[in-house]
């Protein structure tokens, strides 16, 4: 039996009960195999001190990828070179979204944003930290459209530079657009229309342009973006940073170009000093700093296991709010992707409107709800937290210091939800490419979704490997940042016991997770 | 050999409930049917469940031009016994847009079979939503299909979009060199004065 169950799901594709294709879960061995590590990296945390900070090496240095590091960051114009051919790639998806095929999955609009950029951009994060930015086609249209030069420092007259206003100046403007960005995505069905796809992303140019027009440096990118702050949230995890050679040189430094640019370079787009920079959140990799530093201080750096530093860092209120959101709209994703889902929604809109429709109605109730309860169990946690400290603290920095543990939770589920689209949904997209438009193509047939299924671009093994270990490193990872963060939070010893609750949470967010990657997953398009 | 007959008989299974499968449906939007059949038209359908009734409402061909007549048919089950609706039902066509509510009604049919099938003819490329409307058990029954006619015009968006932000880079720009000719100015008045 468990043999024949095995097989079974270790199939590569499956059918749903309401007979919708979708992929097979995570098989019951590597689920085990997941439990075993979580265990294993729970009594090993608990039982070991805070790890000392892992050394960084300095990539330009390295044999070759110190190589492409030192040409791409040799002249600007290496990297305008790479913003012209996104942007180029970007104008063709939206020409092919606005005047191309109907057919989500025939059209280079809707394959090219949902199923390999807005699922790729996740998964590259890791390797590349923020690259997606210095390259970003809103920002660069924008740019380009405002400054009129290509790479150069823009004249007085192109923008009001204008401070962004007090209640705009925070991450909040780019959570509520990630949450509306999402319901498009998931309830609105923008994913299989490829001319909303088209006329969102004209929008996202839109609001880039103006932004740069009414404000000062780049406030798009820095509060409004909620892909570049996910980005950059997800990028304090990454190894791959720009960062000071020398921290003595900046200190000594009397011009600071990296902050103000210089006649001819950008200054930073987002207000960031680099010789007191420790957060890699808001950098957006441009590499105006690397171009102006009058002494070539700065560079790329790798740093692995870097979870020690980033279980250091502060947080404020609305940050800590947005890894609140990346946590549950990225479980809510997976939530929607379940073979029950379709039905549980429209069970809620007749119950809702018995008279008919109201399934958007029902959709947004089951988004809210999905986001409330994360949010909800959270603040309770904190607030158990707070009251087994022996020390009082206030609620509100709690809330705020406490988040951080639950970042890895989201990034590694995100990878591993992502990893499922990319690996299984994106075959066929050399065809999307030689013919973008989609010109006189017919619906994908039941055979190419079948073969498809059956040829995905790497071994179904192999995917589901990456996924538990991406699920089970997401843990480890959490538990580190949360043990380094009781070490900070109090002045007398804390101790594990006093933050259960909070580990109840990571516990459960994980196992939530894990369950989820188990479960059968619609096929998108 | 009882456990490969097992699995041979899930794939054939499923072989057989794919042949009717339906790309991803997201809530409230339709999905194109797929076929086996090449020369089967792809049509669009939009399922519901509306007060005790399960409401299937099916355009073909998908991909209509003006001029081209088109077909609807509506099926209505009861969710209980599965038994279909008899009487009359009502299919009515409005735009799809923000700026127009002009509804027209195409026309009312009795059951054909099973169910209820409405031709109709679009003279214009555009976005319309053709609803199937009937009464039971004394409650107004309705369900909508959003339906494209030929390929409307993206020149619309792309004019508002280009024209927004022309009109906006002009302004700031004429703002900007106004103020910086008075600040430039400001010194020189002084000195005059």
């Amino acid at each position: 039996m468990n043999e024949w169950l095995n097989e079974y799901l270790f199939s590569p594709f499956m059918l749903s009960s309401d007979g919708m294709m979708a992929h097979a879960g995570l098989p019951p061995v590597w689920t085990l195999a997941v439990l075993c590590a979580m265990a294993f990296s729970a009594v090993w945390v608990c039982r070991r001190q805070p790890a000392a900070h892992a050394p960084s090496s300095v990539i330009t240095d390295w044999r070759i990828r110190g190589a492409f590091s030192r040409w791409a960051l040799s002249s600007p114009w290496v990297q305008t070179v790479f913003r012209l051919l996104a942007a180029a790639i970007f104008l063709l998806a939206i020409a092919a979204g606005l005047w191309g095929s109907d057919i989500p999955e025939r059209n280079l609009a809707t394959t090219l944003t949902w199923t390999i950029w807005w699922t790729g951009v996740i998964v590259v994060v890791y390797f590349v930290g923020t690259a997606w930015c210095a390259v970003c086609p809103w920002d660069s249209i924008a740019t380009w459209l405002v400054r009129r030069r290509l790479w150069k420092r823009g004249g007085e007259t192109t923008s009001l530079g204008l401070r962004v206003p007090r209640f705009l100046r925070s991450v909040w403007p780019a959570i509520i657009m990630f949450v509306t960005l999402t319901w498009f995505e998931l309830g609105w069905g923008i994913t299989v229309n490829p001319y909303a796809t088209a006329v969102l992303a004209l929008s996202f140019i839109v609001l880039a342009t103006f932004s740069q027009l009414l404000f000062e440096r780049k406030a798009f990118c820095r509060h409004f973006c909620s892909v570049g702050r996910t980005i950059g949230a997800y990028a304090e995890l990454s190894p791959v940073s720009l960062r000071p050679v020398n921290t003595d040189v900046c200190a000594s430094c009397k011009t600071l170009d990296c902050y103000h640019g210089n006649e001819d370079i950008e200054p930073c787009p987002t207000h960031l000093l680099m010789g007191t920079l420790h957060e890699n959140r808001y950098c957006t990799s441009c590499g105006a700093c690397t171009f102006s530093c009058p002494h070539q201080n700065i560079t790329w750096r790798w740093q692995p296991h870097r979870v020690t530093e980033v279980g250091e860092q502060n947080l404020n209120s609305p940050e800590a709010w947005f890894i609140l959101a990346l946590v549950s709209l990225t479980l809510f994703h997976g939530l929607t992707m379940l073979n029950t889902w379709d039905g549980l929604m429209r069970g809620l809109a007749a119950w809702i409107n018995p008279g008919g429709g109201g399934i958007l109605l029902a959709f947004s109730a089951g988004m809210a709800l999905s986001m409330l309860v994360p949010f909800a169990l959270y603040a309770i946690a904190v607030r158990s937290t707070q009251a087994l400290l022996p020390e009082q603290r206030e609620f509100k920095r709690l809330f705020s210091f406490l988040a951080l543990p639950l970042l890895p939770l989201a990034f590694s589920y995100h990878i591993a939800h992502n990893l499922t689209h990319l690996i299984r949904e994106s075959q066929g997209f050399i065809q999307v490419l030689i013919n973008p438009f989609g010109v006189d193509a017919l619906p994908l047939s039941t055979a190419e979704m079948h073969s498809r299924h059956m040829n995905p671009l790497i071994p179904n093994d192999i995917t589901f490997a990456l996924q538990a270990m991406l699920v089970a490193v997401g843990f480890y990872w959490s538990l580190r940042i949360l043990q380094r963060r009781i070490r900070l939070v109090t002045e007398t010893p804390a101790s594990w016991r006093h933050f259960s609750p909070v580990l109840v949470i990571v516990v459960t967010t994980s196992l939530l997770s894990l369950w989820l990657m188990m479960q059968p997953m619609t096929m998108r398009m | 050999m009882a456990k490969d007959l097992f699995v041979t008989c899930c794939f054939m299974a499923a072989f057989a409930l794919q042949s009717s499968a339906f790309a991803h449906d997201v809530p409230g939007k339709p999905s194109h049917v797929m076929s086996d059949d090449p020369n089967a038209p792809p049509s669009l359908q939009m399922e519901s469940q509306v007060g005790q009734y399960h409401l299937t409402l099916i355009a073909f061909p998908a991909f209509l031009t003006p001029d081209e007549t088109g077909t609807v048919n509506l099926y209505a089950m009861r969710v209980d016994d599965g038994q279909p609706f008899f009487g009359e039902v009502t299919f009515k066509v409005r735009n799809d847009s923000l700026f127009s509510s002009r509804e027209e009604t195409i026309g009312t049919q009795q059951i054909h079979g099973d169910h209820y099938s409405q031709d109709f003819v679009f003279e214009e490329n555009g976005d319309y939503i053709i609803r199937a409307e009937f009464e039971a058990d004394g409650e107004s029954h309705a369900v909508d299909l959003p339906l494209t006619i030929g390929t409307p015009s993206s020149l619309g968006t792309i004019g508002v979009v280009i024209a927004a932000l022309l009109i906006a880079l002009i302004i700031v720009n004429l703002v900007q060199r106004q103020r910086l000719q008075r600040v430039k100015t400001m010194p020189q008045h002084a000195n005059d004065q």
